[in-house]
């Protein structure tokens, strides 16, 4: 069995030495930023931080040497087996033909030490949060490996690893190209989105101010009006705080993380590769492709711009998190809604949305079970404040004011609500063509899922009495996705609907 | 297909679950109820919140009292060689229909109650979701993995034959 590169040891040991350089300095700044610490405290502590920090690194050194020794890969005529872990030992082995994702990753740490991580992955429910396999070696191997275990998926033969052949991604191949311009107007869009709830969020804010500054003056409120307007200033500075460190996320997602970004075809393979510190290059079959997802939020849709997203089983980070491996799956990051048919065709041409087919039949559905709901709620708040307030005998104009205001809050839900059930009844929808199911679902944020009828893996109809009778019902499909909520929900449609989606399912 | 209703003792088995609850949100109402007086609140506090949190307890307890009978009438399941289907919700009402050619594990759950009443519960998990079949008696439930089993069986080989 070989061993992994010893490049790894290193850069591990530099990315440790980095995690435990940022806690030191965290720790020391604070010890040192304290006034009443004296020079002879500091005397004292630097021999016992010094044992700390030696013992800290040698444990570190002592794990990752020994995680070295015990891990290694080999592949064999059949599969690719692998060992791995220091005191939970693993001892992987995976079938050439049941691959089903292959990941290359560089960070930083990597880079500097010419290293790469090659994560092979089955696909298994059981293990959709952790590759299967692992192989830590130089990049030029990693490639290597990459462009074999290619070959040997589709059932080719083996020809070690030598053969000096590099695989590399020119930028004529690229399908779909992310430009430097597309990347700040996904930024300024996100911002955008950003901007403008934080807008709308400062409009009621001043109103409200206004209104309680007025209140205070006429000494309406008295002291409860004073809390209330320190706790909106509050308010209002963390969404100001919010909304500057979207913007930094933001830019930093889309121009490092995003970095050449390009997506490429080769024979049944799509291999999607982005990144500056940490480097993905990723390879899926064609085949293993479960759905194709379009979104866009609201300001991507005034403005005509979506997200293109794919569902591939085994294409995930090492976590249970969902959104982390959403991520994953992005082909196209930023592209106007009318060009996603065109990339579509060119990359995944079985995936190319159809026209919806029926839409939502009524829009009253959308808000009944809310509004029912939201009333109750309402009420039974407003019952129990007013109740409170009595019994702490607080003036009659404080009650007034707050049950003004929980009212107010109820009908601003309310409006929300009634804005994205009607965003709702325009979206909803599907379209069932051979093999293919279009879903079009979402309020606020407009989805459209496109996936093979071999994929649909169950079908269930959602009704209540009422709705039953005017043969309303809502559909869900559950998929096969690496998403923990492998569900996909098209509301209020006819329920004639559920039986010819039934007719796709593969008995 | 025709559906199966569960049996008896299922109905048994959720009435014995609701008392708990209810017996549990009895406990909270009178600890409630205790603390107050022995903090000596002033006595209209006392009615006040005893007043509330009791009306909230008993309108619990009636949904708690009323949904187990309803959605045992609620509740229907089958299956045949090819497909399994439950029907189950009171207000939502919901019908899934799984393909027996997409199971991947079968589970047969028990918790201390069940065991003692002779019930099983059922999930079947596919490559997409798990679906609960809620409570069955065991020999219901062996007699169901048993024969999914066999049918996953006939079916993926039946498949294997219609690819060739």
């Amino acid at each position: 069995m070989k061993r992994f590169d010893k490049g790894y040891i290193y850069s591990s040991l530099l990315s440790d030495l980095f995690g435990i350089f940022v806690i030191a300095s965290i720790f020391l700044k604070n010890f040192f930023s304290d006034k009443s610490v004296e020079t002879e405290d500091i005397l004292h502590i630097i021999p016992f931080f010094v044992i700390v920090f030696v013992v800290v690194c040698l444990c570190f050194i002592t794990y990752r040497i020994m995680y070295y020794k015990t891990s290694g890969y080999e592949l064999t005529d059949t599969g690719i087996k692998c060992n791995r872990g220091v005191f939970f030992r693993k001892r992987s082995i995976l079938e050439y033909s049941k691959i089903h994702a292959i990941n290359k990753k560089q960070s930083i740490f990597h880079r500097i030490f010419g290293i790469a991580v090659l994560t092979v992955d089955s696909g298994s429910t059981n293990t959709s949060h952790q590759a299967e396999i692992t192989i830590i070696e130089k990049n030029k191997t990693v490639d290597l490996l990459l462009q074999e275990l290619n070959v040997l998926k589709e059932g080719g033969v083996q020809n070690g690893i030598d053969s000096g052949e590099e695989l590399l991604l020119s930028d004529k191949d690229n399908l779909y190209n992310f430009t430097s311009g597309r990347k700040m107007l996904y930024t300024v869009i996100n911002i955008v989105s950003t901007v403008f709830f934080t807008a709308l969020f400062a409009l009621l804010s001043i109103i409200v101010i206004g209104i309680c500054k007025l209140m205070i003056q006429h000494d309406f409120l008295g002291t409860w009006g004073e809390y209330f307007l320190y706790t909106f200033l509050i308010a209002v500075a963390a969404m100001l705080l919010f909304s500057f460190f979207t913007f930094i996320g933001c830019m930093i997602h889309s121009f490092v993380g995003y970095h050449k970004f390009a997506v490429t075809k080769r024979g049944s393979d799509i291999v999607i590769s982005y990144g500056l510190l940490e480097r993905h290059t990723n390879t899926f079959s064609y085949d293993r492709i479960k759905a194709v997802k379009i979104s866009q939020s609201l300001v991507q849709r005034m403005l005509g711009f979506a997200t293109v997203k794919l569902e591939v089983i085994g294409y995930t980070h090492n976590t249970d998190d969902d959104n982390q491996n959403v991520d994953l799956g992005v082909l196209v990051p930023f592209c106007k809604y009318d060009e996603v048919g065109e990339i579509l065709a060119k990359v995944l041409p079985d995936y190319v949305p159809d026209i919806k087919q029926t839409k939502s039949v009524s829009y009253f559905p959308f808000v009944s079970w809310f509004l029912l709901v939201l009333g109750i709620v309402i009420s039974v708040v407003l019952i129990l404040t007013v109740t409170i307030l009595s019994l702490f005998n607080v003036a009659a104009s404080v009650i007034f004011a707050v049950s003004v205001a929980i009212i107010a809050t109820g009908i601003v839900v309310f409006i929300v609500k009634a804005m994205s059930a009607a965003l709702s009844y325009q979206n909803n929808g599907i379209a069932v063509s051979d093999d293919k199911i279009t879903a079009y679902y979402g309020g606020f944020v407009k989805n459209v899922t496109v996936f093979n009828s071999q994929n649909l893996i169950a079908v269930e109809d959602v009704t209540t009495p009422l709705r039953k009778k005017k043969g309303i019902a809502s559909l869900v499909m559950h998929l096969k996705t690496n998403a923990l909520s492998n569900e996909v929900k098209v509301h209020i449609q006819k329920d004639e609907i559920s039986e010819e989606l039934e007719c796709q399912l593969i008995l | 297909m025709e559906l199966k209703k569960l049996d008896k003792s299922v109905l048994k088995l959720w009435y014995i679950r609701s008392a708990i609850i209810s017996l549990t949100l009895i406990g909270f109402l009178v600890s409630i109820i205790t603390v107050l007086i022995a903090s000596e609140v002033p006595n209209d506090v006392t009615i006040a919140v005893s007043l509330a949190i009791g009306l909230a307890v008993t309108l619990l307890l009636c949904l708690i009292l009323i949904m187990p009978a309803l959605r045992y009438k609620m509740y229907a399941w089958g299956y045949d060689d090819k497909r399994i289907i439950v029907k189950q919700g009171v207000v939502f009402r919901h019908r899934v229909v799984i393909p027996v050619c997409q199971i991947q594990d079968l589970h047969k759950i028990q918790g201390p109650l069940m065991m003692l009443m002779k019930l099983s519960g059922v999930t079947i998990s596919t490559a997409g979701s798990n679906f609960d079949i809620s409570t069955l008696t065991t020999d219901e439930a062996d007699l169901l993995i048993d024969t999914l089993e066999q049918n996953l069986e006939k079916r993926v080989e039946e498949l294997k034959n219609e690819k060739i």
